[in-house]
């Protein structure tokens, strides 16, 4: 079968298809007020809902630690105010994140360029990496906040290697992650068996896309500027 | 333009267009069911971007660009739906072969191929099959002339060889 008859073929049948199907579920009179969920706005909620709670944990953390920083700093155990205040300050960085991702959101025109749209929105489902890796970043200060100066005092060696082992594990697993959670490692036996999950599948969709799209801009001359 | 003349521009791009919506759905999803939630995505995407469409672009680039987008979001998000729906392929095994003429068999098999194309790919193919000329497809995709011909020339090399493969 030579091309001519391939697209006469395709062609055709779609011409049948018009015919048969009508849009009947769908007056298009009435489209302006069909309260439906777009494919971009359908991901707003979610943001929205974690945006609402970032904002009342970050909210009502700032206040809790601004008292004690402000009127009981002396009395207050300073493990626990400076972890909190670090976990405190990391989630108020994903506020940013979730805030940026918010606005690209309400940036992204889908009247551009199949591959500028595309690479826009998979990158926004990307970005979503930084949260995971923030979160990962807050893991030694949960094993800091419980302690206390009495610690310090009366503790011996082996309580001490135990509970220092704990949070130099931690340590270095966050920072590690922190650095090493990245796009480029995506083929990595690591990164797919932490991010293995359906909960993860549109993020590793998203990659697969963005795959895609370099590998059509790999041969782009810059002076086109048709992309990015 | 108020309103009213807006609702009528967007009814009359639509009847006027609507092959551009079908064939785009089609290719990007077998399922019947969810091909007319994906059109009503498209329109609802037209309807929202009307009032900014300014005679840049041809109408047809416009729309293609439109649910184009709107297709290969939505095709992301239907297939991670855990297979819950009927794949193209197996839509096509279920038909009898005896039943089918030798048209709808090469066009069984053109399907085929283009379900198992990856989403540029597939939208390079179908603009291709739509006899658009490779400026066109340029301004739509978003890529250079040439690398446009490039492209279509490797997704014509393995169509061939699917072809050739899948009548053995």
């Amino acid at each position: 079968m030579n091309e001519l008859e391939l697209k006469k073929l395709w062609q055709a049948t779609n011409e049948k298809l018009e015919k048969t199907l009508a849009l009947n579920s769908i007056n298009q009179g009435e489209i302006s007020q069909l309260k439906v969920v777009h494919f971009i706005s359908s991901m707003k909620p979610t943001k929205l809902f974690a945006l609402i709670t970032g904002i009342i944990w970050v909210g009502f953390g700032t206040t809790f630690l601004s008292h004690k920083y402000l009127y009981a700093f002396s009395e207050t155990n300073k493990y626990f105010l400076f972890s909190a205040s670090i976990q405190v300050g990391l989630s108020a960085i994903a506020l940013f994140v979730y805030l940026h991702q918010l606005i690209t959101i309400y940036q992204i025109d889908i009247t551009d360029t199949i591959l500028k749209t595309q690479k826009k929105l998979a990158r926004l489902k990307i970005s979503t990496l930084w949260v995971t890796r923030i979160l990962f970043l807050q893991l030694p200060v949960w094993t800091t906040f419980w302690w206390t100066d009495v610690m310090f005092r009366e503790w011996n060696v082996v309580q001490w290697l135990i509970t220092g082992s704990f949070t130099i594990t931690f340590a270095f697993a966050a920072i590690w992650l922190f650095v090493n959670i990245r796009y480029e490692n995506r083929d990595k036996k690591w990164f797919k068996l932490i991010f293995n999950g359906k909960e993860w599948t549109p993020l590793i969709k998203a990659m697969e896309l963005l795959e895609q799209v370099e590998e059509y801009a790999t041969d782009i001359k810059p002076e086109t500027n048709a992309i990015i | 333009m108020n309103e009213k003349e807006q609702r009528q521009h967007f009814r009359n791009i639509i009847e006027q267009h609507k092959g551009i919506l079908f064939k785009v759905a089609r290719a990007y999803c077998p399922n019947e069911d969810d091909r007319q939630d994906l059109i009503q995505e498209m329109m609802i995407q037209i309807w929202q971007s009307i009032h900014r469409y300014n005679n840049q672009n041809s109408i047809s680039t416009w729309l293609y660009r439109i649910s184009l987008n709107v297709a290969i979001s939505f095709y992301r998000k239907t297939t991670i739906r855990s297979n819950k729906h009927t794949t193209l392929n197996e839509q096509t095994e279920q038909i009898p072969t005896e039943e089918k003429t030798t048209g709808e068999r090469q066009l069984n098999l053109l399907e085929q191929f283009i379900s198992e194309l990856k989403e540029f790919d597939k939208a390079l193919m179908i603009l291709y099959l739509e006899d658009k000329s490779h400026a066109e497809i340029a301004e739509i995709l978003g890529m250079s002339v040439s690398n446009v011909g490039t492209k279509i020339g490797r997704i014509k090399d393995k169509l061939k060889t699917r072809f050739s493969q899948l009548k053995s």
